[in-house]
């Protein structure tokens, strides 16, 4: 099962150019939705049934012979599986209408595909060498998507990622490389193991100061954040989403958690280096936020900020805190990629994303201000929505740990969160309507139908936390905290062969 | 040893030719030609996982790629290239030199040495025994390359 979370959706991407001859349209739209529901339904209903008695390994076999490969599925893979699979499909039902515009909607797609096909196959494998090799392969479609407007800007934004990019990738290359050469093995457990009885403490701080150095420029943590800013802008608003809700968290954070708790062991030190990265990620971000014109600009320096948040819960290691992390991984990815869906709206409207051009867009665009004020709040962190619960209990972890100047900063970097978006809402939905904007018309149905599902989620997830947390986020979290030894060790895992 | 230090002297040079030749299909074939000495060097020190890869990946189909972008291209006679690289390049790679050699011999003595059998079969048994589901991976890379290809160098359409 878990490996048609790789397969199904590699395989539509290399059938869409067919399909793209027949109808350039609708079969691409149709056949891209199916994927991602069957993806989301496999997730919601057979993943967790699979998992119930602990994490779940399934050997691949090609025509009843047995192949030397394995996927792992546990709470915390099959809780990225399922926001993975949750926010492309309503990022895919929002492309339907709007990258009409952009032509050739068959490439595209085939693109987006594959870049989830890359984050499913990073969450699904347990080897350090797959892990570089998924990540590369959701990297080349996204540095595609992120110039698919072909403008100056867009091309530029993605040389600039690639750059960035590429040297993320080869830190993280060269530290498996070293890792390798230390212990002789690849995969999660022989590494773990042969790093138990190694005595190499210089050789192993380089490899966590290059995995930190890699990671870190994939999640866009301060200071190896300068690429994200031009390219998550630059990318059609669908893609901004997927980078910013998904991508940054599967190929910075999930790969970044997964190294360092499953592999090396969360140390004291990694942790301090963690928190501190993450705290100077939340608080500079946020301060570089409050100074931006373009409504997406801003949007891209709110995500390096949360991530912030993230790190810092995860980095903090309890198990209060790695549950905070995880939660607001989930609660950002929802909200982030409904705030960037609507400024792909505004700007579809308008024509423009300059907040300082805008104003009065509420009175012509009701549900997409509604909504966008939804997403803001969530990602502030105002009661009742999600935001708040996962802010909260970064906090309260925080708290609990001693860490009170770190809780501090949280809190006002918090308020600093709050103060530009509602600078957002001021300036682009609020206030007298530009007279520019008389004609302008609210977005199509299936753009506005998805930002509707995603703020209705924010809303859901708040009111329903309890449940929430109880059955997707705990299970993720004890997978990391406790259940990863199990991973490591061969224990008490479910074999499964397809 | 004679060869390896041909192979050895034929990897820098292609790969200097790689970064100096100002024709790009020429500079995509040297970077070929580099990773398939790398890929023998690979197979001569009994690496044949590594050696199967880079051949197969990099000296096979990412210059595959590189030569079908190169042929989508026009030649921009107007376009004035740096110089830079002439003279950037040396001393960049004079600068790697001397951090390589540095940090190489502080890791030396540091880095326990692994008991490990040597790796042992043929490229077959390293690309199909060993390491199958990184083929998975490589077909996804291939495949994002290819639709990357596609999707920047489309026909725009006239109402753009």
């Amino acid at each position: 099962m878990a490996f048609w979370f790789i397969a199904l959706p590699l395989v539509v991407a290399g059938l869409l150019p067919l399909v793209g001859k027949v109808s350039k349209k609708v079969l691409p739209d149709i056949l891209t939705n199916l994927v991602f529901v069957v993806l989301l339904a496999m997730a919601v209903s057979q993943g967790r049934g699979l998992i119930a008695q602990g994490p779940a390994v399934f050997d691949l076999s090609w025509f009843g012979e047995p192949l030397n490969a394995s996927l792992t599925m546990d709470a915390f893979s099959l809780l990225m599986l399922a926001t993975i699979s949750l926010v492309s499909l309503l990022i895919s039902l929002f492309s339907i209408d709007y990258m009409d515009h952009y032509g050739s909607k068959a490439t595209f797609y085939a693109l987006f595909l594959i870049m989830v096909a890359g984050m499913n196959g990073l969450v699904l494998v347990t080897d350090l060498f797959q892990i570089y090799l998924f990540l590369e392969v959701a990297a080349v479609a996204s540095y595609a998507l992120v110039a698919y407007g072909l403008e100056h800007d867009e091309l530029e934004a993605s040389f600039k990622y690639l750059m960035l990019s590429a040297a993320a990738s080869a830190f993280i290359l060269l530290s498996i490389a070293v890792l390798f050469g230390l212990t002789g093995s690849l995969s999660f457990a022989g590494v773990a193991a042969g790093l138990k009885t190694l005595e190499a403490k210089f050789a192993v701080g380089l490899c966590s100061a290059f995995f930190i150095l890699g990671f870190g420029l994939k999640a866009a943590l301060v200071p190896f954040h300068a690429w994200l800013p031009d390219a998550h802008p630059s990318a059609p608003a669908p893609i901004s989403a997927a980078l910013s809700g998904l991508l940054i968290k599967v190929s910075g954070v999930y790969a970044l958690t997964r190294v360092f708790i499953s592999v090396f062991g969360l140390t004291p030190v990694l942790s301090t280096v963690l928190m501190y990265l993450g705290v100077i990620s939340m608080v500079v971000a946020a301060l570089l936020a409050l100074g931006q014109k373009d409504f997406k600009r801003m949007l891209a320096y709110s995500s390096i900020s949360q991530v912030g948040y993230i790190v810092l819960g995860i980095g903090l290691g309890t198990p209060l805190g790695i549950l905070g992390g995880l939660f607001h991984l989930v609660n950002h990815a929802l909200a982030k990629s409904l705030l960037f869906l609507n400024s792909g709206s505004v700007q579809m409207s308008t024509g423009t994303r300059n907040l300082q051009e805008m104003g009065g867009l509420g009175k012509r665009m009701p549900v997409t201000a509604g909504t966008t004020i939804v997403g803001s709040l969530a990602i502030a962190g105002v009661p009742p929505l999600n935001g708040f619960w996962s802010k909260l209990i970064i906090i309260l972890a925080l708290v609990q740990a001693g860490q009170w100047a770190f809780a501090l900063v949280a809190v006002l970097a918090s308020v600093l969160t709050l103060w530009y978006y509602l600078l957002i809402q001021r300036q682009a939905f609020f206030g007298k309507l530009n007279e520019k904007w008389a004609s302008v018309r609210e977005a199509p149905f299936w753009m506005t139908a998805s930002t509707v599902v995603l703020a209705l989620l924010c809303v859901a997830l708040g009111i329903f936390f309890s449940l929430t947390v109880k059955s997707w986020i705990e299970p993720a979290a004890d997978a990391l905290a406790s259940g990863v030894r199990a991973v490591l060790a061969g224990l008490g895992m479910i074999n499964f062969v397809i | 040893m004679v060869i390896q230090i041909v192979l050895l002297g034929g990897l820098v040079l292609f790969s200097a030719a790689a970064i100096l030749f100002r024709d790009l299909l020429k500079a995509a074939i040297s970077l070929a030609f580099a990773s398939l000495f790398l890929g023998i060097l690979f197979f001569l020190m009994k690496a044949p996982y590594v050696g199967a890869f880079e051949i197969s990946v990099v000296a096979g189909l990412i210059t595959v790629l590189f030569i079908v972008t190169i042929a989508l291209t026009k030649m921009e006679g107007n376009v004035r290239e740096s110089r830079a690289a002439l003279w950037i390049f040396p001393i960049f790679f004079a600068l790697f030199l001397i951090i390589d050699i540095a940090v190489m011999k502080s890791l030396v003595g540091k880095i326990p040495a692994v008991e490990s059998a040597p790796e042992s079969g043929t490229f077959g048994q390293a690309l199909w025994g060993l390491r199958t589901f990184d083929l998975v991976g490589q077909i996804g890379v291939i495949l994002a390359g290819v639709f990357a290809v596609l999707a920047l160098f489309r026909k725009r359409r006239k109402d753009e």
